[in-house]
């Protein structure tokens, strides 16, 4: 439901005006108008000072978030300190100072994972070529390269082969590795008085040498290449320093950083609260909004705190339009989860139905009609209970998992009804559909889909019904000729078909031709193309069956493949896998169409949008993750 | 021969409704993409609007069910 708000206007001589806005921030629930823009009142003057401070008070906020986020500490709720007690400056130097603290081991940690990764791609050469490295230490008289010849270029290493042997003779040597990617590492070893000869070739055919950390350049290999394996033994050790040094920077830091934001992010707010104030050169007025039954609270709360001078007036519902009031929607427990689906949309407008007990309801059963497997929806349940546990209060995740025990429960209970455990695999071990079987009886699929669909349709021009017959008489009526008529159709088809008794084809008939001049009477010429909408959207639940067909086909199609494919054991993981594909086809799916058949097709029946966010006056949170 | 011609209607009532289906998802797709760039609070509107021409396709579905069904096939 969306709670019952009150307008209250809050009065009292402008000395009091602070410590009214630090009550009303601590009492945290009223949310402000604009006060300032009130016939007689007026905004405060601007004031280049504080002006000046809002900027500062705005760069140190964004400071303290980056020094967070680039320490990887997300902003933990912490107690405000007091205005007075934060010294800006020295806020703004320890966020930099952090941030440039984590920035400086990031880059580390960057450089660091290069090297592991240049040197992991001549690893395998490196420790080849070492022993003959070792040998060529005692041998002044000779000297080594290690060069690398691109993929494209193999042929390259028999050229160079060939060069080597007319400029040197048989004296040298050559050893070649193929890298990762495909290139060629290869050794030369050849007299030292040949090594400038070489170096120039080598230059002029462009062969590069094996790149080498910087502060290797210029030594010989012999001392190279050992010194490059013991670095690389060294480099996780580093990352693991690093990495440690980041988590301590964050732990140590995070506390006081998220306490200085908090009390940033208030004094902000509390400016921001100033603006709204109207003033006279004595008094000071504040507007806003708080749910209808805290009004007595707030009243209390000013007096105890601030005194008898400041009070609090509730305005006549009469004297504010609807569509400023902010909304706040207030479910039962197990309702709550299903406001997130409400949200998707912009909010209901104040004075309009709550949607969420009607999606609480449905939206599962849809989810449950479609997925209809005991086995998915006990897999489903798991999953639901691990979010549940892997996921905080008030997160996106902990919202899915609490949504994903009621379609768990439904895909159970429907699972039931059409004998599916993991498509027919529960019918091999005697599981009997105790309704019907969707495989098997498409058409009572069809009906049943058709069936809800249309109940849908009729509570939702129900509810459009209860929300127009206060303000809108007219269109309620409209509203519930419609439903009447669409109810009317459905008896008039079955029992045209039989399935109802034939005597109720004649009743409902005339019942319907009374019935559709006050419909056209009351809603305007294009009442029957409305109609005809309505008898639309009925068939659009067909998709309830069209989907849950395609699931179950491919739960069978996943089951056959064990013995279809010659090895038990092959077979077996296809199936798994087929049926791992399905369940993520028959969660997203579901998912997606019964929001569609709330939000087009149920929603287009009652809905107003338009509601204000509710954003009281209060202390900052951060918000929580996942 | 009968079966055949139930077979081909069907295949080409999925067939057609499906074409259409996917011709009205890239457009609205691509726009949708191009609206959550701009305003990524529009996700909800944008996935409702996506998912409104897939009405097609599954009533393509169900008629060619019904043809199958009915046609004795």
């Amino acid at each position: 439901m969306i709670i019952p708000m009150a307008k209250v206007r809050i009065l009292g001589p402008r000395e009091r005006m602070d410590s009214a806005l630090t009550a009303l921030q601590d009492f945290g629930l009223l949310h402000l108008g604009d006060a300032s823009v009130v016939p007689g009142l007026g905004a405060q003057p601007s004031d280049s000072r504080q002006a000046r401070r809002e900027r500062h008070l705005r760069r140190a906020v964004t400071d303290l978030m980056d020094a967070l986020r680039l320490v990887g500490a997300p902003p933990r709720a912490e107690p405000a300190m007091r205005p007075e007690e934060i010294d800006l400056r020295h806020v703004v130097r320890m966020a930099r100072k952090v941030a440039r603290r984590a920035r400086a081991l990031d880059a580390r940690r960057v450089a660091l994972g290069e090297e592991r990764l240049l040197l992991e791609r001549y690893r395998d050469f490196l420790a080849a070529v070492r022993p003959v490295l070792q040998r060529l230490a005692g041998s002044p008289r000779l000297t080594s390269y290690a060069v690398v010849i691109p993929a494209a270029a193999k042929d390259a290493l028999k050229t160079l082969n060939d060069a080597l042997r007319a400029e040197v003779g048989p004296d040298f040597a050559t050893a070649s590795r193929e890298l990762p990617g495909g290139d060629l590492a290869v050794l030369l070893v050849l007299p030292l008085s040949f090594a400038q000869r070489l170096e120039s070739r080598l230059a002029e055919s462009r062969v590069p040498e094996i790149p080498v950390p910087a502060e290797y350049k210029g030594k010989p290999l012999t001392e190279v290449v050992p010194a490059m394996l013991a670095r690389l033994e060294a480099i996780p050790g580093e990352l693991a320093v690093v990495e440690k040094d980041r988590r301590n920077l964050g732990d140590t830091t995070r506390r006081e950083m998220s306490r200085y934001l908090a009390t940033l992010q208030d004094c902000l707010t509390s400016l921001e609260a100033r603006r709204r104030v109207g003033v006279t050169p004595r008094a000071f007025a504040l507007e806003g909004w708080l749910p209808y039954s805290k009004s007595g609270d707030l009243r209390n709360m000013l007096r105890d705190r601030v005194g008898e001078a400041v009070v609090v007036e509730e305005l006549a519902r009469e004297a504010w339009a609807a569509e400023d009031a902010p909304v706040v929607l207030h479910n039962p427990r197990l309702f709550r989860p299903f406001e997130a689906i409400v949200r998707v949309l912009p909010l209901p407008a104040y004075g309009s139905i709550d949607p969420t007990p009607f999606v609480a309801v449905f939206f599962p059963m849809f989810f449950g009609m479609m997925l209809g497997d005991i086995g998915y929806g006990i897999v489903l349940a798991l999953l639901g209970m691990w979010l549940h546990h892997r996921s905080r209060p008030g997160s996106l995740m902990r919202t899915v998992s609490e949504i994903a025990g009621p379609c768990a429960a439904f895909s159970i209970v429907f699972g039931a009804l059409y004998g599916e455990f993991f498509g027919d695999l529960g019918t091999r071990f005697g599981l009997q559909a105790l309704w019907f079987d969707r495989g098997e009886s498409v058409m009572a699929a069809l009906a049943l889909a058709a069936g809800i669909g249309a109940v849908h349709i009729v509570v939702g021009l129900a509810v459009g019904v209860a929300g127009a017959w206060r303000f809108h008489r007219r269109q309620a009526i409209g509203r519930g000729v419609s439903g009447l008529m669409v109810v009317l159709v459905i008896v008039t088809l079955l029992a045209a078909f039989d399935v109802l008794p034939g005597r109720l084809f004649t009743p409902a008939v005339i019942a319907m031709l009374v019935a559709f001049p006050v419909l056209v009477a009351v809603e305007g010429f294009l009442a029957p193309l409305e109609l005809l909408a309505t008898l639309g959207n009925v068939l659009s639940y067909t998709r309830i069956m069209a989907l849950g067909t395609a699931s179950v086909m491919l739960a069978v199609v996943a089951n056959r493949m064990v013995g279809a494919i010659g090895s038990t054991v092959v077979g077996v993981l296809f199936a798994l896998l087929f049926h791992l594909v399905n369940f993520a086809i028959g969660l997203f799916s579901p998912s997606i169409h019964a929001m569609r058949l709330h939000f087009v097709e149920f929603f287009g029946k009652f809905y107003s949008p338009g509601g204000r966010r509710y954003e009281p006056f209060g202390h900052w949170h951060p918000t929580p993750g996942a | 021969m009968d079966s055949m011609w139930i077979a081909l209607s069907a295949a080409l009532v999925l067939a057609v409704s499906a074409i259409a289906t996917a011709w009205a998802q890239s457009r609205i797709g691509a726009a949708g993409a191009a609206t959550l760039a701009e305003k990524p609070e529009l996700s909800g509107t944008v996935i409702i609007l996506v998912a409104i021409p897939e009405t097609m396709v599954i009533l393509g579905f169900v008629v060619a069910v019904l043809i199958i069904l009915r046609g004795g096939g």
